[in-house]
């Protein structure tokens, strides 16, 4: 036997090592405590600050903007894993991860990187992204929130609503109009911390699913700015939104994955454990496919949200792929709950199982990231004019 | 300091069956993880690096699939893996085992301290650390719960070698323990609670960059003669799941004649129960 002279490269894949190290924390730390969780509409803090200690809110970030060098491949696994916990934990990290710093890392200075970015890719400051409006979502032209310049800065007016970690997050990334005559082209985002002066939110909403994420109404009464506080040059915010469009809705794809192999794996042990007429539900042909038509779906959800994915990590274009992706999988999602309430009959009426839980947080999936009726529009349209 | 951590990447056996015909176990679809116990033994020398300064070296034998282990170690904090991997190493038993884990340290030069988890959830033979210690010569402490204290040798007072005190978990209670370094410990559950791995780390740990070697019988100069299968002393004939069948009986009399003739079956049945059984219950 020879010494090894040329050293033996072998080294481990990427993707099953964050699919791996993020299932064990779901199984130990967050599945343990979920319904808990949303029974009291409580948020874990304590596993959001254990998150930033893993480096996970930079995880789509290169190193040197104090992220952990990975892609959005990565970033949509690990959410994957984080909405087969607790779809609420899973929403807050991918806002955290994405919609409430990207603009802050493209376009913030370097004072604003170290005050709001660093602290919050290490779970230190949360962010949220304020774009819905009572009266505008994914009709961005009605965004009325205005933002004004003044000598030194801006000054910012306006309500939003339905942004996640809205009343708990440190700063926020807010879509803004700022000159109402240019339409789409006078959009901007700027950052607004939460001590601003004017600044203030509603009581948290009573919400139907994914009871431990904290939504209101966020309001901006003369808040003034600093002028470096607008990230990106002026007009450019439906570009900064558009250059993450496709994530958001990848990631939006990739909870729906999260939630569906959390109904599909808790039908597929109650399947063996739960007998009728003298043998294992699973024996039945009707259980059977019902088991059959979520893995097919599941399945084949996960290999469209790869190929985007990985489509992003190339730098092509995929909005069209990902709208699809977020339609396809976030439907299934859905039908999976609802078939894995009908898989656990009456138990599934109970609070004591977790099923109830999917069947309700999977309606936070169907307005996330666009409405069904805008993507199916957008999706057809864009096949269409080609 | 210099550290080693012994680590083993098992299958997760609350998910283990064995074929009922071939007494194999069943390995496909299973998924494989760090040996608990050995992620309690990483987080100990993690801890102690970050109190003392020094390296974590992880070592491990296996197939080229255990570098994950090696990597989720690198992922948690350790410096450096190396894996013990060689078609000669296969089959071994824990003899086998510990001697080519203990050239693989011996080779590392000098050590003040190696870690394992007290034993692996696949064999639950708790061989293998006490076994390297003897192996290379070293003061053991197996079972340990708690470090207590822990004195690096002071490089400026040569011949005054390092101290460390544990608390070892015994059935009965806790023994403390103070023994010279270089010293091996074998820790339990109790000691802590291991971190995840970092994603920066855990990223660059699957890459061309991360610290992870390589190596054979050769590199580490044993004989494959006393490695593997054929350096092993001992050979797994069979592994079963021992089939347990209750004969129940329900005796039937008053309270008084049940309790008198379940008195007189335990006598005359051949258990260890019968000999306790020397008087007639009032």
């Amino acid at each position: 036997m020879k010494k090894s002279d040329t050293p033996v490269k072998i080294r481990s894949n990427v993707e099953d090592m964050v699919r791996k190290t993020m299932k064990d924390f779901v199984d130990k730390e967050v599945i343990p405590i979920a319904r808990e969780y949303d029974e009291q509409a409580k948020f874990p803090d304590h596993l959001f600050k254990q998150l930033g200690d893993m480096g996970l809110f930079g995880i789509r970030y290169p190193r040197d903007a104090g992220g952990s060098g990975g892609n959005t491949t990565l970033y949509c696994i690990a959410m994957q894993e984080l909405a087969r916990g607790l779809m609420s934990l899973g929403a807050t990290v991918a806002m955290q991860c994405l919609m409430a710093t990207n603009g802050l890392y493209l376009y913030g200075t370097p004072e604003l990187h170290e005050r709001y970015l660093y602290p919050a890719l290490k779970g230190e400051k949360k962010g949220a992204f304020q774009l819905t409006e009572p009266d505008a979502g994914s009709d961005l032209k009605a965004v009325s929130t205005r933002a004004t310049r003044t000598a030194d800065g801006w000054v910012i007016n306006g309500m939003k609503t339905w942004a996640t970690s809205g009343p708990r997050a440190d700063f926020h990334t807010v879509l803004c109009q700022t000159d109402p005559s240019k339409g789409l082209k006078g959009l901007g985002f700027f950052l607004v911390p939460s001590d601003t002066p004017g600044f203030s939110f509603s009581k948290p909403f009573d919400l139907l699913g994914t009871r431990s994420s904290s939504i209101s109404e966020i309001y901006f009464s003369d808040c003034h700015i600093p002028a470096h506080h607008h990230l990106g040059q002026e007009g450019q915010g439906l570009s900064v939104l558009l250059k993450i469009l496709a994530e958001i809705r990848i990631m939006t794809a990739s909870l729906a994955l999260g939630l569906h192999r959390a109904a599909m794996d808790d039908s597929v042990q109650y399947c063996k454990q739960r007998t009728a007429f003298g043998q294992p539900i699973g024996n039945y042909q009707l259980i059977q496919a019902k088991i059959a038509n979520m893995a097919v779906n599941l399945e084949a959800g996960q290999l469209m949200v790869d190929k985007v994915t990985h489509l992003i990590d190339n730098g092509r274009s995929c909005l069209n792929e990902a709208s699809m992706a977020k339609y396809f999988t976030v439907e299934s999602a859905c039908a999976a709950a609802d078939e894995a309430t009908r898989i656990f009959g009456g138990y599934a009426y109970s609070m004591e199982y977790s099923v109830q839980r999917y069947y309700r947080d999977n309606r936070f999936l169907l307005y996330g990231g666009g409405t069904h009726e805008v993507l199916q529009t957008t999706i057809g349209r864009e096949i269409l004019s080609k | 300091m210099k550290l080693v951590v012994l680590v083993k990447q098992v299958p997760n056996t609350t998910r283990v069956k064995l074929d009922p015909k071939t007494g194999n176990l069943i390995r496909e679809g299973l998924e494989s993880i760090v040996n608990p116990d050995d992620l309690h033994a990483l987080e100990a020398a993690l801890g102690i690096k970050e109190e003392t300064g020094g390296t974590v070296t992880a070592l491990s034998m296996g197939p080229p699939q255990a570098v994950d282990a090696l990597t989720q170690a690198i992922g948690m904090g350790a410096d450096k893996g190396i894996l013990l991997c060689d078609r000669a190493f296969a089959g071994a038993d824990t003899w086998a085992t510990s001697l080519t884990l203990s050239r693989a340290i011996r080779k590392l030069g000098e050590v003040d301290l190696i870690i394992c988890g007290h034993q692996a959830i696949d064999g639950d033979t708790a061989q293998i650390g006490p076994q390297v210690a003897d192996w290379l010569g070293l003061a053991q402490a197996t079972y340990v719960k708690e470090i207590e204290h822990l004195t690096p040798a002071d490089p400026d007072k040569p011949g005054k070698p390092g101290e460390i005190i544990v608390k070892r978990r015994l059935e009965n209670g806790v023994e403390r323990l103070a023994c010279q370094l270089p010293a091996l410990v074998t820790v339990i559950k109790e000691l802590n609670q291991p971190r995840y791995a970092h994603m920066e780390r855990l990223i660059t740990a699957c890459t061309d960059k991360a610290d992870i070697l390589v190596w054979n019988a050769a590199d580490i100069g044993v004989n494959t003669c006393d490695v593997g299968l054929e350096g092993s002393n001992t050979h797994v004939i069979k592994t079963f799941t021992p089939n347990f069948k209750r004969q129940k009986e329900i005796l039937e009399g008053s309270r008084q004649e049940v309790v008198a003739e379940l008195f007189d079956r335990l006598k005359k049945s051949d258990t260890t129960l019968s000999g306790k059984f020397q008087g007639r219950p009032s």
